[in-house]
């Protein structure tokens, strides 16, 4: 039998990592959209009795759902591993990649294992006083949407390096779009604030708008990191490639002979 | 050259820390034999009542060396260096579940720490803060079975004569990882195997991370008995 | 260690259409467009469902005021263009003093938003007491952020401004962009009645 080429590709540590996170985010997505159906999420204004009645109704799902965060969700490393990887193939200092890991990495304790453990403890007594199950409501979801912070400063960072990096890594389209994406995270914060209305937590704009601006920027870098793999020539220079058919990117530079 | 100044003394605190891990399992009066989930708000609050001394302690000392994980962590990705990787990835990989995987167990610290805080308040709250001690430690499992798969695909992809570390690891990482799963799924049930006190989420996932230190700690070692070869000197 | 320098083309032909800064920051003024009406339809949505409760919220804001704003940022946005021609014809003083004016005028506006905002705590509108008011800070605020973000922009300007005519055109178009959003806001929030 012959030796699959992809044994031999000096990328396929990457490639494995891209289908991870692919893997990861499309997980992600049926987990909290379809199974336990948390997104789009609760009503905050719900009363005590109406949050019984929202756990009741989505009993199994979330207690399946989320078990199967709790045993995948690690993945998510792979897709902050590809981009600090990114960050580090740009022509900046290494403690933007360092400080994305650290930021990214600590991010999936509000990212994902709060609102899992809230939602769990909450579906697995549905004899529980409702007035604890709303204090539950409330943890798993504030936390999930509230906790800014990492992705704010996150978001930043990677923004920086890609403007300031002479590698041609990422089209500067992208790094606008980080400002976009951190954006989103300032306008999620009045959340902490309203109960209802369009900045409750899930409200057209602090919800909905923002997830489709966080949706478009997900799509965009699990493309990007792609391009960036197929480019990728394991040098220290500016990455070959980045021709888009709609704008020019590629920097003039004097011809050698 | 890479420096290792300092690696061994990491490695050595590792038997020191498992010590204190152990000596906290055993302290903790809801560990041998583990609180079932289906004590009722009452039972509960009576356990936290009458043991109110040991969950502090254990918990205190928990609390303080949980996260003692992480430098040991560290030390196997800078073993991972001298793997036979084209990239970088692999360690990141490392590096971002590293973080992640003591909060899990710091996390559970801090509730069981909160529940005997004030052991006369009322049962249903105490409760609460129990069970959410009891799911984050039990299904808190996704950063260290994600660690065990990257740890198993970085030994698989050293491919070269004298890998960092053999073979059997990356099976054996496998393995820990899957005993990990059913722990994950430890919220569907309040009894039986799945259960937080169950065969599998609480013998069997916890018998797997001590395996896993145990594992960690002995390649570890031979890694670092190893003479330096010539490659190794000039990473 | 070198690797050979393959020459690298530029792909920018004769006779074809030169937008001004990169094409990149013209995406992301896009993008912000759209982002913004969004938040305009919700707004816009909004205001039909409870349209008394709004037009009373919007007699409480001073017209003059936000007059003068628009006023204020449409006289930066003048100085930012002159100071863009004055960079493309290698004047680079005035091109400057042009950079420092226009940041001058967008550091008035905030003054004078942060007027307007005590101005309206004071007689008791915050951003908790009436769903118009939540409307009015948070998209003056969104708003304000950007300018912010301006100020930061105007500052890379001044630091590529004898390197990069590109950098310079590309910052221009940001702050057109806040200014233009302020045109917009200010035409909902204040004057459609």
């Amino acid at each position: 039998m012959m030796r699959p080429a992809i044994l031999d590709d000096p990328k396929r540590e990457l490639w494995l990592a891209w289908y991870a996170t692919v893997g990861f985010y499309s997980l992600y997505t049926v987990v909290f959209f379809i199974i336990t159906r948390t997104q789009p999420p609760g009503k905050p204004w719900y009363d005590p009795s109406q949050v019984v009645g929202w756990f009741a109704g989505r009993h199994d799902g979330l207690l399946i759902g989320f078990a199967l965060i709790f045993v995948l969700g690690g993945l998510s490393a792979t897709s902050l591993a590809l981009i600090t990887y990114s960050i580090r193939r740009m022509s900046v200092s290494r403690a933007f990649a360092y400080s994305y890991l650290i930021l990214y990495a600590v991010a999936a304790v509000p990212g994902f294992l709060f609102i899992c453990t809230a939602m769990t403890v909450g579906a697995m007594r549905p004899e529980r006083s409702p007035a604890l199950l709303q204090w539950l409501y409330d943890l798993a979801f504030l936390s999930f949407s509230g906790t800014m912070g990492v992705f704010l400063i996150g978001s930043l960072i990677w923004m920086t390096a890609i403007l300031l990096d002479k590698n041609h890594v990422f089209p500067k389209w992208f790094g606008y779009l980080n400002l976009c994406n951190a954006l989103t995270e300032v306008v999620v914060a009045p959340s902490w604030i309203f109960h209802e209305g369009a900045l409750a937590w899930n409200g057209a704009i602090a919800w909905w708008i923002n997830v489709v601006v966080f949706a478009l920027y997900t799509g965009a870098f699990i493309y990007l990191l792609r391009s960036m793999i197929l480019r990728e020539d394991f040098g220290t220079g500016p990455l070959p490639g980045l021709d888009s058919k709609v704008w020019r990117t590629i920097v003039p530079v004097e011809a050698t002979v | 050259m890479t420096r290792t100044t300092g690696e061994r003394i990491i490695f050595w605190s590792l038997p020191a820390v498992a010590v204190v891990w152990i000596a906290a399992f055993f302290l903790f009066p809801g560990f041998v034999p583990p609180m079932s989930p289906k004590a009722s708000p009452a039972q509960v609050a009576a356990f936290y009542a009458d043991h109110t001394s040991r969950v502090r302690y254990s918990m205190i000392l928990l609390n303080w060396f949980c996260v003692a994980l992480i430098p040991i962590l560290m030390l196997i990705v800078e073993r991972m260096r001298l793997m036979a990787h084209r990239t970088p990835i692999l360690r990141y990989c490392v590096i971002g579940v590293a973080a992640a995987t003591p909060i899990a167990f710091l996390t559970a610290t801090i509730f069981w720490l909160l529940a005997a805080f004030r052991p006369y308040r009322a049962p249903e709250l105490t409760q609460l803060y129990n069970d959410l001690a009891w799911i984050t430690f039990t299904c808190g499992v996704p950063f260290l079975v994600a660690l065990c798969l990257f740890l198993a695909v970085a030994i698989y992809l050293d491919q070269q004569d004298t890998p960092v570390f053999p073979r059997w690891v990356g099976h054996c990482n496998l393995l820990i990882a899957i005993a990990l799963v059913p722990a994950g799924f430890a919220g569907l049930t309040l009894s039986g195997a799945f259960a937080w006190n169950g065969f599998l989420s609480f013998w069997v996932k916890n018998l797997a991370i001590a395996a896993w230190l145990v594992v960690m700690a002995v390649v570890l070692g031979q890694a670092y008995a190893r003479p330096r070869s010539a490659a190794e000197v000039t990473a | 260690m070198t690797t050979t320098q393959e020459p690298l083309v530029v792909v920018r032909e004769q006779g074809t259409r030169h937008i001004p800064g990169q094409p990149d920051m013209w995406v992301f003024v896009f993008f912000e467009s759209l982002v913004f009406t969004a938040y305009f339809c919700v707004y816009l949505y909004s205001r039909t469902q409870h349209e008394r409760a709004f037009l009373h919220g919007q007699s409480q804001l001073l017209a003059w005021l936000g007059v003068l704003d628009t006023v204020v940022l449409l006289t930066s946005s003048w100085t930012m263009a002159r100071c863009v021609q004055h960079a493309r014809a290698g004047r680079y003083a005035p091109a400057r003093r042009d950079a420092f004016l226009t940041a001058g005028l967008g550091f008035v506006f905030l003054v004078l938003k942060i007027v307007e905002w005590v101005r309206l705590i004071h007689l008791g509108h915050t951003f908790t007491s009436s769903e118009f008011f939540q409307y009015y800070f948070f998209l003056t605020a969104i708003h304000c952020v950007h300018l912010l973000i301006g100020f930061v922009v105007l500052g890379v300007l001044v630091w590529k401004l004898s390197a990069s005519q590109e950098i310079v055109e590309t910052c221009a178009t940001y702050w057109h962009t806040v200014d233009f959003f302020w045109v917009l806001i200010f035409a909902l929030l204040y004057v459609v009645r």
